[in-house]
């Protein structure tokens, strides 16, 4: 586990829509959780380099970097390299949902998300650890 | 002359400051609008996530009307990315303020414009209550219309829009690639009705019923579609293959062997891709990889290269290999190194 603020567990969340990231934040920072949050791939690695989260949400289709890319820079990290992520994404055809575990993901999650299930999902992830 | 000359020029140019004067007041008054919109959601922002947490959202009464109908854009926007209980709290909440009753009275609304939006707003209010509106505006005289009406009962995944979406395939409607999306929305309970489809006095109907059950049939319509291989219509024949293709269904290889001697092209191109797919007849598809029209041969080749790669370099290292065995052969070669 990383530094925390507290014993709270620091996710961080990367998408590009304003809204869902909004959404997201709020519901993991409602749930106990300690957010940092990025609206494209390259703060989404920058922010976890700043400090290694204990889980990351990622989108898949965002600007500068990927998910796709951040999961697998986050893998080549020794401090990331084992923190779990979740892909949240509309694409969701066989290929797609392979390239994302084959890139390092542990869940993946389909949009359009009920914000509930994707809590659900976290706090399984990081009650395992 | 002159005068009447300069009097024109005077008009003229007092009509362009005056355009340019009103341009200049519409963009400043867009401006103001936006910041206006941007300032609203700013403040009910807080409220909405509230509202899709399902938690104390008492602030909503104090609301002014034009602040309740910034969260009801808002949270239809919310509509577009969020399933289970957050998507039912914003149904719930567009029923009580009536934004679901102005919608179903826009979907009459004189100008197709209105009509649109009414009809696309409906799917992002998550009101099944619209469904029978909607499935109406399937069948209305403009385009726009139409395809927010499929658009939206794809999101609300009501099944009963089987048919009506198959027929706007068939009479291409409705853009292909919004009634793919909205049957995806539909799910596999969509599925019977398309089955029911098979039966179809109209060819095109009966096509567009194969191609759809490729999308969200599974195994057990692989049935349905081997007997539509013989249909006497080729585009059913071709979507039929292609359908058993996608969903994989290897119970069906003898059937689309001999859709391999189909005598129209386009059917031993579908067919062809569907083996490839399921991993069969090699031999079948190295002998149409040979054949002189294109895009049979063509798909032959790629289908061994997916599904039988061995046997694809052993036809290409042959002597008379054709030229898109070689190619795939080649291509396969690229991507293994």
């Amino acid at each position: 586990m990383s530094e925390s603020n507290g014993h709270r567990p620091l996710v961080l969340v990367a998408e590009d829509d304003a809204d869902i990231l909004a959404l997201v934040a709020y519901r993991l920072e409602r749930s106990g959780y300690e957010v940092v949050t990025a609206s494209n791939g390259q703060e989404a690695l920058d922010r976890a380099a700043e400090r290694a989260p204990d889980l990351a949400v990622l989108d898949v289709m965002m600007p500068k970097v990927d998910g796709y890319g951040v999961t697998e820079r986050l893998r080549e990290d020794p401090d990331t390299a084992r923190t779990p992520i979740i892909l949240l994404t509309a694409r969701v055809q066989e290929a797609d949902v392979a390239r994302g575990f084959e890139a390092g993901a542990d869940d993946y999650l389909k949009k359009p998300f009920s914000p509930a299930e994707l809590r659900a999902r976290v706090q399984a992830i990081l009650g395992r650890r | 002359m002159v005068d009447f000359l300069a009097a024109l020029a005077g008009g003229l140019a007092s009509g362009g400051v005056l355009m340019i004067v009103l341009l200049v007041a519409r963009r400043l008054w867009a401006a103001r609008h936006e910041r206006e919109r941007r300032g609203r959601e700013a403040r009910v922002g807080p409220l909405a996530l509230a509202l899709l947490g399902g938690e104390n959202s008492e602030g909503i009464e104090a609301l002014g009307a034009e602040d309740r109908a910034a969260l009801g854009t808002l949270l239809a926007r919310y509509g577009r990315s969020v399933s289970g209980e957050s998507l039912e709290r914003i149904a719930e909440f567009c029923e009580r303020e009536g934004l679901v009753d102005r919608a179903l009275e826009a979907l009459t609304h004189r100008r197709a414009w209105r009509r649109a939006r009414a009809a696309f707003s409906l799917g992002d209010m998550a009101s099944r209550r619209a469904a029978p509106a909607l499935l109406v505006a399937v069948t209305d005289d403009r385009r726009e219309v139409r395809a927010a009406a499929v658009r939206s009962l794809g999101r609300l995944g009501v099944t009963s829009a089987a048919e009506p979406l198959a027929l706007a395939l068939a009479e291409g409607t409705v853009p292909r690639a919004i009634v793919a999306q909205a049957l995806l929305g539909l799910g596999c309970g969509a599925a019977p009705r398309l089955r029911a489809l098979a039966g179809h006095q109209d060819a095109s109907v009966r096509a567009a019923a194969a191609e759809l059950l490729g999308l969200v049939g599974e195994a057990a319509d692989a049935r349905v579609l081997t007997e539509m291989l013989c249909d006497p219509a080729a585009e059913v024949r071709a979507g039929a293959a292609q359908a058993l293709g996608r969903i994989g269904a290897e119970d069906a290889v003898r059937e689309l062997r001999g859709a391999l001697s189909d005598r129209i092209p386009f059917v031993r191109t579908q067919a062809a891709h569907a083996l490839g797919t399921v991993g069969a007849a090699e031999a079948e598809l190295t002998a149409q990889a040979r054949e002189r029209p294109y895009d049979p041969a063509h798909a032959a080749a790629q289908a061994l290269a997916r599904g039988a790669p061995a046997a694809l370099e052993r036809a290409a290292r042959h002597p008379d290999a054709s030229t898109h065995l070689l190619e795939a052969a080649d291509l396969m070669a690229v991507r293994g190194s």
